[in-house]
Formats: C-alpha cells, sequence, structure tokens
C-alpha cells in the first residue's frame, strides 16, 4: 500500500475546501513565501535584468566584466576549491578518527565540542582571532617570531580562517557515512588477507567518495557565500565576489551593480546546489550495504595509526582552542599587542556604547525566533503530512533563502522593500523576517525528518476519534513535533545573533546588530571592543544552546525513546 | 444505541503508478456488513484488505463507488465525520498523553464535560482490563497493554462501527489467541457492528461470524469459517483457507450430485459433488489432508501409496505420502492406531464424500 499517497494527492482541492483551516494555513504560508522569499528575488533578477523595463543584459555584463570583477570571480572560485578540498581533507581526518580509532566516549565528545565550536560562533571569530595571533602586531608573528610589519590579509589566511570554519560541516556530513559502511565490511575484506592499508584505500575509501564530493560541494557553497571572513582577511589585493557586491553597493551607492555582482554568485552556487543534489541522489551505494553494524572495529586499526590520528584531531582542536582562547584574552586585556594589563573596560564599552547594538540583536533575534520556529514546523508539517497541490513547490521555495548566499538575499530584500507600498528598509521587521525566512528551514527538516519517523497512523487515531485536522494539528502533531520546534528555534537565534552576510544591506541608524558593530569595530581597529563583543555573542549562543539541549533531553525522558531522535545540529 | 449495518457498492480504490500506470488496490468491492455481526476481510498482504478498510474508516476516499454507514452515504465524508472507532496495527497511542489522556480523547473532542469524561474512561479501562493503568504512560505498557488502550480508546466515544486493522500482528503467539478472544468478548457485549481486517486465517475462523476472502483487490468468496473451509469457491481460497491438497482432475458422469473423477488413471465416485460442472470439464478437487486415510497396502478400496515422511507433532502426524503419481499431504490423529515409517507401503484412501470441485487447475 506504498502508493497510497498518490491516489490520496489527486483529491487535493476537496480536502483543502472541507478543511477551511488547512486552506488557510496553506495560503497564508505561500503568501508569505511569496512576499519574503519570491518577490525579493524576482526583484532582484528584474532590478539587474530589466533596468529599462525590458531585457537588456548589457549593464551586467559592464559590470561583471571589468577586469578587477573578473579576478574577484575567480579569486572566489579559486579560494571555494581550495577551503573544500582542506576542509574535507579536516573533516574526513575527524570523521574517520571519530568512527575507527576506537576512542573512548569522552574524547568523542571533545571532538564533538571542538567542531561543535566554530559552528555556532559568529562566521567571522576565527577571523578575528587570526589577526590577533598572525597580523601586524599579533601573538605569534609579532611577540613570538618578532617580526615587523607582516600582512596578514590575502589568499592564505582567507584560506585558513574558513577551513577551520568550516570543516566542521564536512565532519558532520562525513560521520554517517563511515557509520554506515560499517567495520563489518572492512573486516570483512581483513579477515579475506588484506593489510589494512589495502582495506583503507580499496574499501572504505571508494565508498566514501559520494560522501567526500558531498563535503567538498557544502564547503565550497559555504565559502562561495562567505562574506565576513574575506571582509576581515582577504585585504585589497584579493578581492571576492560577496566583498565586491558590498562595497558596490555601501561604497558607491551602485545598487544594481551590487545586484549584477551577487547574481554572478547565483551562477556558481546554483552549480554547486545540482551537483549536490545529483551527488547525493546518486551516490547511495553506501547505504545498499544495509543496517550499520555494530561499531566494533577495535581491530581495525594499528596502534601506531591510531596515536597519528588522534595527534592530528588534536593539533586542529588546540589551534581551534587557542583561538578562542586568545579572542577571549584579548577582549580582557588593555590594547592587545601592546598592552596587555587587565581589563574589563571592553566589556563596559560594549554594555554603554554598545547597548544598543546588544539591545537590538536580542529583540530581533527573540521575535524571530518564535516565528522561524512556527513557521518551520507549519511548513515541514504541509510538506510532509499535507494533502494539497503544489507542497513540492512550497518545499523547493521555503528553502531558497538558506541555499543562496546571503549577499543575494539581502541585497535582494534592500531592492525589494527600499520603496512603498513596502518601505520596509530601516526597520527592524526586514531584519527579522530576513532571519526567519532565512534559517527556518533548518526545522523545516527537523520536522519533516521527524514526521517521517512518526507513524502516520497517530494522526489518523486522531482524526478518527473526531478530531479535525487543526485540532489534530494542535493537540497530537504540534507536541510530537515538539522537538523539531525547538531545534528550528535554536537555529534562528543563534543565527539571529551571528549572521551577517545579508542583514549587513538592512542595517541602519534606528536598528543595528551585534555583529556589523563587531565589523565597524574592526576596520577601526577597535580591536578589544569587538572581542568583547565576541565573547558575549559565543557566551549567550552557548547558553541558550545549552538551554535547548536541556528542553529537548527533558521530552526526550518524558516520552521515552520512541518518538525523539534524530536532531540535526542545524 | 442500534447497531447499524455497513454497505460498500462496487468500490474501487484506483492510483497511479509510475511504472505500472493506472492500478487498483481494490475494485469493485461490494459488501453487506450485517448490524452487530463481526466480518473480517481476509487476504494476503497486497490483496486490498487494508485499502478497504480504511474507506471505510475515511482516510481513504474511493475513486468510484458509494459507501453507507447505516442509513448515511459516508462517502464523501472525513473520517472525523464518520463516527468509527479505528484500531491499528501499531496502536498508534499519543506517546505524549498518559493511558486516561489518550482514551479520554476522543470524549474532549466531542466536549464532555470532566466528570463524564472520568467515569466513562474509567469505565473503559476496567473493562479491558486496564484498571489503575490511568497515569502511566504509553511506552511504559507492554504490546499487549497498549493494545488494549488502543481498544479502550476506540469503544469510549461508543462508535457506530469498530474498524481493526491487524490488531494482533504484533503480538506474540499466545497473547494473540488471548487477546482475540477479548476483542471478541467485548465486540459481542457492546453490539458493535465490526469491520476486521487480518491475514492470518486461524485468526480470522476464531473470531469472525462471515469472513470475506479477498485477492487481488476483488472479494473472491464471502461467507461463514464452515463454508469457506468445506465448500471453497475457487482454488485460491480452498488454498488459504486452511490446507488442502489441490488435485487437478477431469470430471465425468456427472450429475445428480454423483461425479466420477479421473485422478491421472486412477478414478473415484464422489458421492455428493458440486453441482455445475459439465462432462469432461477440468477441475481441482480439494483434498482436506486429515480427510485422507492411510491403510494397509492393498486394503479395499485404497491406491497403493509410499511414505515419504512422517512429523510427528503430538497429538497428530503428518505424513507426505506418494500415491496415484501425486504427492499428498496427510494428517492423521494416530492415538493406538498404526505408524507407518518413512519408505513404508501404505494404502491411501481417498474421502468419495465432503470433496469439493472447483473450475481451473490449482494443483
Amino acid at each position: 500500500m506504498a502508493a497510497v499517497g498518490t491516489g490520496m494527492r489527486r483529491r487535493a482541492l476537496p480536502a483543502l475546501l472541507r478543511d477551511p483551516a488547512l486552506g488557510l494555513t496553506v495560503l497564508a504560508l505561500w503568501a508569505l513565501i511569496g512576499l519574503f522569499i519570491l518577490y525579493p528575488l524576482a526583484a532582484l533578477v528584474a532590478r539587474a535584468f530589466f533596468p529599462g523595463g525590458a531585457f537588456d543584459p548589457a549593464p551586467v555584463l559592464a559590470v561583471v566584466m571589468k577586469p578587477h570583477h573578473r579576478l574577484a570571480l575567480v579569486n572566489s572560485l579559486v579560494l571555494g576549491a581550495l577551503v573544500g578540498v582542506a576542509g574535507t581533507v579536516l573533516g574526513f581526518l575527524f570523521a574517520f578518527t571519530a568512527a575507527r580509532a576506537s576512542l573512548p566516549a569522552w574524547l568523542v565528545r571533545l571532538i564533538d565540542a571542538a567542531t561543535l565550536l566554530p559552528l555556532i560562533s559568529p562566521p567571522f571569530t576565527t577571523s578575528i582571532a587570526f589577526v590577533f595571533s598572525f597580523g601586524p602586531r599579533g601573538l605569534i608573528t609579532h611577540e613570538v617570531l618578532g617580526m615587523r610589519s607582516v600582512n596578514v590579509y590575502g589568499l592564505w589566511s582567507t584560506l585558513a580562517a574558513e577551513t577551520l570554519t568550516y570543516f566542521p560541516i564536512a565532519y558532520l556530513a562525513l560521520r554517517p557515512v563511515l557509520a554506515a559502511i560499517g567495520s563489518n565490511l572492512e573486516e570483512m575484506a581483513f579477515s579475506l588477507g588484506s593489510s589494512r592499508w589495502r582495506v583503507f584505500r580499496t574499501v572504505t575509501l571508494p565508498l566514501c567518495v559520494p560522501g567526500l564530493a558531498n563535503a567538498f560541494l557544502l564547503l565550497f557553497a559555504a565559502s562561495l557565500a562567505d562574506f565576513a571572513t574575506p571582509l576581515i582577511l582577504a585585504g585589497n589585493a584579493f578581492p571576492v565576489l560577496p566583498t565586491e557586491a558590498y562595497l558596490q553597493i555601501t561604497g558607491m551607492f551602485d545598487l544594481s551593480g551590487g545586484a549584477a555582482l551577487s547574481l554572478a554568485l547565483l551562477v556558481p552556487a546554483a552549480l554547486v546546489f545540482f551537483a549536490q543534489r545529483h551527488w547525493v541522489a546518486r551516490g547511495h551505494y553506501v547505504t545498499v550495504t544495509g543496517k550499520a553494524g555494530p561499531r566494533s572495529g577495535g581491530e581495525a586499526l594499528p596502534a601506531a595509526a591510531r596515536w597519528v590520528l588522534v595527534a592530528a584531531c588534536a593539533a586542529v582542536g588546540m589551534s581551534i582552542l587557542y583561538l578562542y582562547a586568545l579572542l577571549f584574552y584579548a577582549s580582557v586585556v588593555m590594547a592587545f599587542g601592546a598592552n596587555h594589563a587587565l581589563t574589563l573596560m571592553h566589556y563596559k564599552v560594549i554594555f554603554t556604547e554598545g547597548m544598543k547594538a546588544i539591545k537590538d540583536t536580542l529583540i530581533i533575534a527573540l521575535v524571530g525566533m518564535p516565528l522561524g520556529g512556527l513557521f518551520g514546523v507549519l511548513v515541514g508539517y504541509l510538506v510532509a503530512r499535507g494533502e494539497f497541490a503544489g507542497r513540492h513547490a512550497m518545499e523547493i521555495a521555503s528553502m531558497a533563502n538558506y541555499a543562496l548566499p546571503g549577499t543575494i538575499v539581502g541585497i535582494a530584500y534592500l531592492i525589494a522593500f527600499n520603496d512603498p507600498p513596502l518601505a520596509l528598509t530601516g526597520g527592524a521587521l526586514i531584519i527579522v523576517a530576513c532571519y526567519v525566512f532565512r534559517y527556518s528551514p533548518a526545522g523545516i527538516r527537523t520536522t519533516v525528518a521527524l514526521l517521517q519517523q512518526i507513524d502516520r497512523g497517530i494522526e489518523e487515531a486522531s482524526q478518527s476519534l473526531g478530531a479535525r485536522s487543526f485540532t489534530t494539528f494542535r493537540r497530537v502533531t504540534m507536541p510530537l513535533v515538539l522537538p523539531a520546534f525547538f531545534a528550528g528555534l535554536g537555529v534562528v537565534f543563534i543565527r539571529s545573533m551571528t549572521a551577517i552576510s545579508a542583514t549587513i544591506f538592512l542595517v541602519s541608524i534606528n536598528w543595528t546588530l551585534i555583529t556589523v558593530r563587531i565589523l565597524e569595530n574592526m576596520t577601526e581597529l577597535s580591536l578589544g571592543p569587538a572581542a568583547a563583543f565576541s565573547v558575549f555573542v559565543i557566551a549567550v549562543v552557548l547558553a541558550v544552546t545549552a538551554a535547548i539541549d536541556r528542553a529537548l533531553e527533558h521530552l526526550r525522558a518524558s516520552w521515552g525513546e520512541t518518538s525523539v531522535s534524530g536532531l540535526a545540529a542545524g | 444505541m442500534q447497531a447499524v449495518g455497513i454497505r460498500l457498492d462496487s468500490v474501487s480504490a484506483r492510483f497511479l503508478h509510475r511504472v505500472k500506470g493506472e492500478v487498483y488496490a481494490a475494485r469493485d468491492v461490494s459488501l453487506d456488513v450485517r448490524p452487530g455481526e463481526l466480518l473480517t476481510l481476509l487476504g494476503p498482504s497486497g490483496c486490498g484488505k487494508t485499502t478497504t478498510l480504511r474507506m471505510i474508516a475515511g482516510f481513504q476516499k474511493p475513486s468510484e463507488g458509494r459507501i453507507h454507514i447505516g442509513e448515511r452515504d459516508v462517502t464523501g465524508l472525513m473520517a472525523n465525520e464518520r463516527d468509527i472507532g479505528f484500531v491499528f496495527q501499531n496502536y498508534a497511542l499519543f506517546p505524549h498523553l498518559t493511558v486516561f489522556e489518550n482514551v479520554a480523547y476522543g470524549l474532549r473532542v466531542r466536549r464532555m464535560d470532566e466528570t463524564g469524561i472520568a467515569k466513562a474512561a474509567g469505565e473503559v479501562l476496567v473493562l479491558v482490563g486496564l484498571g489503575g493503568y490511568e497515569r502511566q504512560m504509553p511506552h511504559q505498557l507492554s504490546g499487549g497493554e497498549q493494545q488494549r488502550v488502543a481498544l479502550a480508546r476506540a469503544i469510549v466515544i461508543k462508535p457506530r462501527v469498530l474498524l481493526f486493522d491487524e490488531p494482533l500482528s504484533n503480538l506474540d503467539a499466545k497473547l494473540r489467541v488471548q487477546m482475540r478472544g477479548e476483542i471478541l468478548r467485548l465486540q459481542k457485549t457492546l453490539g458493535i457492528t465490526t469491520v476486521y481486517v487480518t491475514h492470518d486465517q486461524e485468526e480470522a475462523m476464531a473470531i469472525s461470524d462471515r469472513i470475506a476472502v479477498m485477492d487481488k483487490g476483488r472479494i473472491v468468496q464471502l461467507g461463514t469459517a464452515d463454508k469457506l473451509y468445506r465448500r471453497p469457491a475457487t482454488v485460491f481460497v480452498a488454498g488459504f483457507i486452511g490446507r488442502a491438497n489441490l488435485i487437478a482432475v477431469t470430471v465425468r458422469d456427472s450429475g445428480g450430485g454423483r461425479a466420477r473423477i479421473e485422478v491421472g488413471r486412477a478414478a473415484l465416485a464422489l458421492e455428493d459433488a458440486t453441482p455445475g460442472l459439465r462432462d469432461g470439464a477440468r477441475a481441482t478437487a480439494v483434498f482436506r489432508p486429515e480427510a485422507i486415510a492411510l491403510d494397509r497396502p492393498g486394503a479395499p478400496g485404497t491406491v497403493p501409496g509410499t511414505v515419504r515422511s512422517r512429523v510427528y507433532l503430538g497429538e497428530k502426524a503428518e505424513y507426505i505420502v506418494e500415491a496415484a503419481g501425486r504427492t499428498l499431504l496427510v494428517v492423521r490423529f494416530e492415538g493406538e492406531a498404526e505408524r507407518f515409517a518413512p519408505g513404508a507401503a501404505v494404502g491411501v484412501r481417498l474421502p468419495v464424500r465432503g470433496v469439493q470441485l472447483v473450475e481451473g487447475e490449482g494443483g
């Protein structure tokens, strides 16, 4: 009876008409998606390609073909490819060590923690710490090595910072792949007489190829879209597209040029998106091996190899911790690199002068959090369970702002909501909307994944007992997808505290964000407040993450293991 | 409340399959469930029994046909408007609600007052033997207890019809037998018209007033367990209800309730043949294993045979015997009777009464 769903889809309209609550919800969600996702993108394309009302690609080509911008495009692609390779190697190293080196549980948890830190921090935390470490007055370059007039800015530092920031994505993507291969398969090859190295080369690695490709593409896309790291570290000699688009708009007040540049970013981003779907869809021979066997694997690695792996992971983990420690240190000394007397001065600054940014950010995050969580759960529920025409289209449309580089989304919002009747720029609403529609897809996907594990019969039981669809949603589905709701809340909140690439175009005198203040501080070289702001954000994010984990733990304890499992990190 | 009947008129469930095109999960199903009766839809997986049940429940809309519950045409109504009680295969309890709240759910939806809810839910929990379990969470219960909660939840709303979708298939064998007895007892006490889906013929025979055997989306035979066993209408029913030796035969001298059948070169004169088979027709004779007798070789009225194997099962023994060029399954309740060892020559006595002839060949 697998095809029952297809049979149901055909009677879509009557179901919607018979069930006004469902119909109204679908209409309302489409209205929101149309207004805050589809319309801005249409406005962006119109602004770039239809300058006078008629199709005219000449201005776009003119901007993109400028030598400086062509260089930026090439740089973006080169940087993305390098970050993709380096990050995938690091991610594989961590995933392989965690899955195969038979580490004690606490060590695996430590690895998880070390990789979580960059994921939940503001995207430029690593970059700022890089400046503290390797800048003109950096701890290593200046204090330790005594170098004078070093230049930290450029390809290599950007590459290193982005790799350290984004390799956890590869780690998270590769761990389930390695777990699915199962050490059984490797042990089998081993028992057939292969050497360990041969097993790794001929069994493990080939089976990982789709996963590795997937990780590479995810990292490539992340690097391509990254705005904050190159803004701080790339410098003038190494322009990349997102920062060029930003400078085009803020520096030259050329909105159309910025739009054109951001669209140049769209082409490789879209290519990567489809390539990744292709890989993920086709490369699934890994799961053909069936159930993941018990992870015994004690014999799989020789002791020497284990130590090398653990040492390599430890080295990377220590560098991450070193950078964060440096950041903290910089926030509690008078002037990093010059006067190392301890002080709370910078914190005083951010809680007085910077208070407005903190208040604005918290208000925006706290308002966006429930909205984004609810939007994610509603869309996820309708995508997974709804019986209406166009639910597939709704799923794809709702993911668009998430899949696109933030620069594109930010510029699109700027263009779309600048004029009456939708003159929202300058207000808080547009920033909230940007976060809600850009970061609720995490909640959508978690909701869908959770609902796929929850038996449809539970909702049918409610229906058979006389409940209408709205009652069923409120009293049965909503409580059951509460974990996804919390996860969605968490992601929207964390990103509202930390993201910058889209919203930097949307801040104003009335409403500003901590992340924007950090960037301003960096350009003004007031490094202390920048560090203090960063530490504050990380502390808040860690506290919220811990609180949400506690809430999830609580839910899990009260329902038993059956209904809650497999929540992605975000 | 007066029990009501359920009527299905030429109900079909059609859907589009990506590869196979138009496919029928249920096709032209017509069925009259009598008020107060327990009718079972029985068949192998994929035969359309669950689809039919879900269409009665309103979880799935038929592509053709009408469904009536009592006098009411419910074809266009959703499940929540049909006043049904549904018991799911995997219980489908609300994992976030206590046993009491699970049972109270339907009453709350019906806006019953708190004291009424407490009373009704308490009573029904006692009825299913779960008094005192009110505050437990579903995951703290065993499978059998969970199914009792599901049952209580379905009957507490006093539905007009009760629908069961393989309710016992997740329980172990012993519990299954016990639970089906309780379901039957409750159904008879409450007198609610019930449709029960299962693939287990023994379960179906144990609890049903009537059984509808389904195959490939259609009802192939409807009747009491006894009728289905003794007078299967098709080879499929003969093979699905109980065990049978299905032997291809040619019918001779049919008429007047008598017929001679040819099994290969052997001939057998039946004393109560199925009417309606032409002379010379190819048919399948249904020999139930317990109707075939074993005797000493050469005994009068037997055909010679050889024992291939014997499996001792306590009160009975199962023999595989070769006779007249066929392999036959024979069940003997031997008691003090003579036993035959593998390899032994035996006389096989085929029954001349109670042999059902069905058209077409199966064996």
